[in-house]
């Protein structure tokens, strides 16, 4: 008994090793922190955490619960992999014997498994957020089973985590967490996603990113890009449009150049409230940019990407409102 | 040994007395600066500019159609049971609010019933903002199973056969269609008619001042005396929190104390229900809905929409809600999109934690505020309700 047990521990912390980044493991298991349950690879991004609002509040668990209570689960993908998928979640008691260290094979033996079922919810794409809500009404050792279904080959991907209502200790949440990544890696693998981002030159990566931080210019072209508003001064919560005015370092205007127009407040951590376009190329390296609207006073940046035959540039314009 | 506990009991008491000195100390009025004045302008009423034109609703600034939406508004039969109108949980005499954490029509609705006072200034409806007018908003309660639950062609029986609202409708909109060969267009644009006449009533309930207000023009005139006369010490000094170390202004900014768009607050969860998903999902909603800007029931033939063609899709939307106006809060408990947090103090101490969201993040960062600045910011908020009218409602430009 004693044997299988360290059997398990070496398991779990060689399955550690593998899939967690290492940040994460420097903090040497789960502990209940802000940002313990976000696992990123890359930029893969799954985060996990579970709320008992009605008796903790805002308190996170990554794992065990502390009491029987109405329970939120809540599995934030920021990447869109398992946003197209349909998931399905399921919570059983723990019939196995296993224990903590129930397994898929374990959860498959089980003969009826609606008997053991406390809470099920089919499967169905949830965009965005996946997010559970269930009422235990007793404590003791439960299996959360969630499944997600591949949309084009119909293969069926499974995480299994055991977990305990009315006790705290360690849980099985880096398998859960884990199991779930490989998903996500099998599915872009699979539908070439991967490929595409890293090999499908740079400039359309640069227009994907379309968040806050763009990666710095491409060229080494230095391009002067300076603005007017023709319509009105630059008022809070108007929408409005602008003209961009591009130039290169010599005085040539930039002209046919593509350009992607993000930004937003980097002391609030917020991008803007809308998503801005250059809608025309007026020509002499004028561009119209429309669907500006700024809802907060303080300083914004506006980054604007500017891709042209020559390469990639990217200048950042400081507003301060 | 023996002597230390009672010096420690002295230092304690005093210690104790200094802090409560501190906390009641009378503080002066603020005398304030330039640009404090500049933000105060900004919020005052007569800053307001004039209405947005809606291009998408022709009758939006017709007197007639606002009499018509008026009458729509308050009328019950435009229900499934025929007990339940507009104003059963927009009630005038509560600021167009209902009191409850959730509606209660026909049924319970998912989320805290909003104030429409001055909602036509806003470029999206609803807390998730997943209507792009007013007139399109109006549309969705009266098809919703668990608020009037009736539907377009019991709405267009309605107008036939009142003669009232045959006249009044036909007047604006030309002869009511002859529907009975089920030409779903025909219904659909009598229904649409409907909820724009509706939101030409809606486009009259506007703000009037508030204490507030009185206030600023005493600012503005330099008339330090009146300004004295019209706030507390604690008014004042709320108010310089409200729009200094706060951060309030950040989002409730403008005449009408919000700035339209959404945020992510981490505010709990209502008991029973998952984290709501808020404007991530409204977003989508309203580019694909029925009665939108691009739709072929708006009266704009250019199909000015900039709002949908612009706006913005991402998860960082993720439990984001509308920012609601923070004007004649008085008697609309409880608050945020639940109601989930029952008096205002419950409200400030939210933001002044500023705790992780459940779903997705919160914007604000904890206040550090102490108990003597959010008793301040709670006596200034409440020199923003306006009075009543003579007839208890809240006024009706």
């Amino acid at each position: 008994m004693i044997v299988h047990r360290i059997t398990g521990c070496c398991l779990l912390f060689c399955a550690a090793l593998l899939f967690w980044p290492k940040n994460a493991a420097a903090h040497g298991g789960v502990v209940e922190e802000d940002d313990l349950c976000v696992i990123k690879v890359n930029y893969l991004r799954a985060h996990f955490k579970v709320y008992q609002p009605a008796v903790t509040g805002h308190k996170q668990y990554c794992e065990d619960l502390p009491v029987a209570a109405e329970s939120v689960f809540v599995m934030e993908y920021q990447h869109d992999a398992l946003s197209v998928m349909p998931v399905d979640f399921r919570i059983i008691r723990d019939v196995t014997g296993k224990g903590r260290f129930a397994r898929m094979e374990d959860v498959e033996r089980i003969e009826n498994i609606g008997d053991a079922t406390v809470f099920y919810r089919s499967a169905m794409v949830e965009p965005d957020v996946y997010i559970v809500n269930h009422e235990f009404t007793e404590e003791g050792d439960f299996i959360g089973i969630v499944s997600a279904q591949h949309p084009q080959t119909g293969k069926l991907y499974a995480a299994v985590f055991p977990f305990e209502v009315g006790f705290t200790g360690p849980g099985y949440w880096p398998f859960f967490i884990g199991l779930l990544l490989l998903v996500q890696l099998q599915y872009l693998l699979m539908s070439g996603r991967l490929k595409k981002c890293f090999g499908g030159g740079l400039a359309v990566a640069v227009l994907l990113t379309g968040g806050l931080f763009l990666p710095p210019a491409v060229s080494a072209d230095e391009l002067l890009v300076t603005y007017t508003v023709p319509d009105h001064k630059v008022e809070l919560n108007r929408m409005h449009s602008w003209i961009l005015h591009i130039e290169d370092a010599s005085g040539g205007k930039i002209e046919g150049a593509t350009i992607a127009v993000s930004g937003g407040m980097p002391e609030h951590d917020h991008g803007l409230p809308t998503e801005p376009r250059v809608t025309k190329d007026l020509g002499g390296g004028n561009y119209k940019l429309e669907g500006m609207r700024f809802h907060m006073r303080g300083r914004w940046e506006i980054v604007v990407t500017v891709i042209t035959d020559n390469g990639t540039s990217v200048a950042t314009i400081t507003l301060q409102l | 040994m023996r002597s230390i506990v009672p010096r420690l009991a002295f230092v304690i008491a005093a210690a104790f007395l200094v802090y409560a000195a501190w906390l009641r100390w009378p503080a002066g009025p603020p005398e304030w600066s330039e640009t404090e004045v500049q933000e105060l302008r900004s919020l005052w009423l007569e800053s307001l500019p004039a209405l947005p034109p809606q291009p998408s609703n022709a009758v939006a600034d017709n007197p007639v159609a606002a009499e018509f939406g008026r009458l729509l508004f308050f009328d019950s039969r435009l229900s499934g049971n025929g007990g339940i109108s507009c104003a059963t949980c927009h009630q005038p005499e509560r600021r167009f609010t209902d009191g409850l954490q959730k509606g209660q029509a026909i049924g319970t609705t998912d989320r805290h019933t909003p104030s429409i006072v001055g909602s036509a200034y806003s470029p999206w409806q609803f807390w998730d903002g997943r209507r792009d007018s007013l007139w399109a908003q109006a549309l969705a309660p009266l098809e919703d199973a668990n608020e009037h639950a009736t539907d377009r062609t019991e709405v267009l029986k309605l107008i036939a056969a009142d003669e009232l609202y045959r006249t009044s409708y036909e007047s604006l909109f030309g002869a009511l269609p002859d529907t009975t060969g089920g030409d779903a267009i025909a219904v659909n644009t009598v229904f649409a008619n409907v909820g724009k006449s509706i939101a030409a009533f809606e486009r009259t309930v506007m703000p009037t001042a508030a204490r507030f207000d009185d206030y600023v023009q005493a600012v503005v005139d330099g008339d330090v005396e009146n300004q004295r006369k019209i706030f507390s010490v604690d008014e004042a000094l709320g108010l310089r929190l409200f729009i200094g170390v706060a951060n309030c202004t950040q989002c409730h900014n403008g005449p009408l104390f919000t700035n339209h768009e959404f945020h992510n607050t981490g505010v709990i969860s209502f008991p029973g229900d998952a984290p709501d998903k808020a404007r991530v999902a409204g977003v989508r909603e309203v580019l694909l809905a029925e009665f939108n800007c691009l739709s072929a029931y708006s009266d704009d033939p250019e199909r000015r929409c900039d709002e949908l063609l612009f706006a913005r899709k991402d998860v960082s939307l993720i439990g984001a809600f509308k920012t609601p106006s923070l004007r004649n809060l008085e008697n609309t408990a409880p608050f945020m999109h639940k109601g989930q947090l029952a008096t205002i103090s419950e409200v400030l101490d939210h933001y002044n934690d500023a705790p992780a969201a459940m779903i997705g993040h919160n914007e604000a960062k904890p206040l550090g505020l102490n108990t003597q600045e959010l008793r301040r910011l709670e006596a200034f908020l409440a020199t923003l309700n306006a009075p009543l009218t003579q007839a208890g409602e809240s006024p009706v430009r």
